[in-house]
């Protein structure tokens, strides 16, 4: 028995919303995830701030961590949201308006 | 704007079509198996296993140390771990020039968990044609049944999953322990629903969409590629034209090629590509089209090996080069540093000191024209046994140091904070002096390490 493989053309891509969910939250989940290594490797969380007054998120380690995760992933996932926003809104390079014909089409 | 002008984008706001790519067998599906199960045996069983004491390999983040079998490192070895990272860059560059995206068919936590998704669904809704038959079906109690069941060991699947990555950071036979008593804390708790509840979403529904749309690797894995490097590519030159024949016929009369358009080798894609358009950045490489091909080539009578794996000058029969300079260069690069890596971990020194001030005073006047300063020395004992430490400290003639007793023992992998107080006779210096404090076990070993601080005195 034959499938045809028309099955399989043209819907295959996911909605924009959501390849635009995908490339905010995960290229900053990957730097996040880096971030925080990097950073707990060099600071342990308790010590931060005021010896006397620990800020009360960082009175342990792990919710420490977990802080400076969801930190570094907001802040890198602003960034990335910020360059997908302008990538998206950016006019075409006047080649790509081009139609067949060399005339361009009014914007 | 008419019909034909519509962008060819257009479809990108059409939802996604699911793939149900039909199960295959054959040699590279017998090894992904293998590498299935090798990778996930690894990652589910390691937790488990004791090392003494303890866990063998346990990243204790409360207690910022990682256990990985004999060896415990500290936040001061950071820097090993960006040594792996670059070791496992440069494997990544060595393997993708010799064979492209490898790492993807076969090693991927991706492919590997999305493969092990795959078989449950299979296992519970059929084939590839049931499993359609089933989607296009209207609800019925088995319907109910089915995708209640699949979703059912998704779910417990993807959990274990979570709790196996959270049984890496703390101890997993205390985890299992609370887990079954609904007791874990609140962060072991998200973080078994937060990388569970990931494993779920993209091996069950986003699959082969993380590869498209998430993946740096897929975009950039191309860039390392050479005419050299071994890709899955279908021999146009043996397969067109394609078409349709009946078995005995003679295909070259017909002038047609070896491929008989079976479209199985699309079928069995599980990115839903078409591989005989060429080489696509969707390709995730796991062979499933080779094997797929090559049983309809065993059908037909034709030579296996119509898709294979092939470089660029093969397929233009010029010879093969695997080793060539560029394979060279990135293995020899990886011996040494995998070796200078090997080196250092043994050899490290596994004793260190770090020295703070303290903040109370900047100096005390004692009766007797003394000058004292007090430091907290913190004696880092990364070794596996214990140690007993001497403290000395030099860089200002006539320097006392006190600190109540002879020695300091320091247990295995332990960390002993000493109140350490310096005296200096008071004509000695003015203002302030950089010191060092030498820390040195009082066994044949004589493992030192020293660390810098301060003393402060009066100005006049
Ligand atoms: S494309 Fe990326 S996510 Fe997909 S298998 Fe390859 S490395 Fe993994
Ligand atoms: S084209 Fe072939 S190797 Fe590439 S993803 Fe599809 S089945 Fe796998």
């Amino acid at each position: 028995m034959r499938q045809a493989p028309e099955e399989y053309t043209g819907k295959l891509r996911w909605p924009r919303l959501g390849q635009d969910v995908a490339v905010v939250a995960w290229p900053s989940f990957l730097v996040a995830s880096v971030a925080t290594m990097v950073c707990f490797g060099f600071i342990d969380p308790v010590l931060v701030g005021n010896d006397d007054y620990p800020p009360p998120a960082f009175q342990t380690r792990m919710t420490g961590y977990a802080v400076g995760f969801f930190f570094f992933w907001l802040i890198a996932a602003l960034s990335s949201l910020m360059t997908l926003y302008l990538v998206r809104t950016a006019h075409p390079e006047p080649a790509d308006e081009g139609t067949d014909d060399g005339t361009r089409s009014p914007e | 704007m008419t019909e034909a002008q519509a962008p060819v984008g257009g479809e990108l706001y059409a939802a996604r079509q699911k793939i149900y790519p039909r199960e295959i067998k054959g040699r590279f599906q017998r090894l992904r198996v293998y590498a299935v199960f090798a990778l996930l045996g690894l990652y589910y069983v390691l937790p488990w296993i004791r090392w003494g004491e303890r866990q063998a390999v346990l990243f204790d983040l409360p207690a910022r140390k990682f256990h990985i079998f004999s060896l415990t490192l500290w936040p001061q070895d950071f820097y090993f771990l960006t040594w792996l990272l670059i070791i496992a860059a440069l494997a990544l560059f060595f393997f993708t020039a010799l064979a492209g995206r490898l790492f993807c068919g076969y090693a991927c936590p991706q492919t590997v968990w999305t493969e092990t998704f795959l078989w449950i669904e299979r296992w519970v809704e059929g084939s590839r044609t049931q499993q359609m038959k089933l989607a296009k079906a209207p609800l019925s109690g088995e319907k109910l049944v089915r995708k209640g069941a699949k979703y059912f060991l998704w779910f417990a699947f993807a959990l274990w999953t979570g709790f196996t990555f959270v049984g890496y950071f703390t101890p997993i036979t205390e985890l299992a322990g609370k887990l079954v008593a609904f007791s874990t804390g609140p962060w072991e708790t998200f973080w078994v629903l937060f990388y569970g509840g990931a494993t779920y979403v993209n091996a069950g529904f986003m699959r082969e969409q993380v590869c498209k749309y998430m993946c740096p690797y897929a975009r950039f894995q191309s860039a390392m590629f050479d005419k050299d490097t071994l890709i899955i590519t279908y021999d146009e030159k043996r397969g067109e034209p394609r078409g349709a024949r009946r078995k005995g016929a003679d295909a070259k009369a017909k002038g047609l090629g070896d491929c008989v358009d079976c479209t199985v080798c699309v079928q069995v894609c599980p990115t839903g590509i078409d591989i005989r358009k060429g080489l696509q950045y969707e390709c995730i490489a796991c062979a499933a089209c080779i094997d797929a091909c090559d049983e309809v080539m065993e059908k037909v009578g034709y030579p296996k090996g119509l898709i294979r794996y092939d470089t660029q000058h093969g397929l233009e029969g010029k010879a093969k080069k695997v080793v060539r300079p560029r394979t060279i260069v990135y293995a020899s690069l990886i011996a040494v540093l995998i070796a200078g890596f090997a080196y250092t971990i043994t050899h490290r020194n596994v004793v260190a000191v770090d020295v703070i001030r303290d903040r109370n005073a900047l100096f005390r006047e004692l009766p007797g024209g003394m000058i004292e300063n007090v430091y907290n020395v913190k004696i880092l004992n990364k070794d596996g046994a214990a140690h007993d430490f001497a403290i000395t400290a030099d860089g200002i003639p006539g320097l006392q140091v006190d600190h109540g007793a002879p020695s300091v023992e320091v247990g295995p992998g332990e960390v002993q904070s000493v109140a350490v107080r310096l005296r200096v006779p008071r004509g000695e210096l003015r203002g302030g002096s950089d010191i060092h404090f030498t820390i040195r076990t009082l066994d044949e070993r004589a493992l030192v390490a020293t660390g810098r601080a301060r003393f402060l005195a009066p100005t006049n």
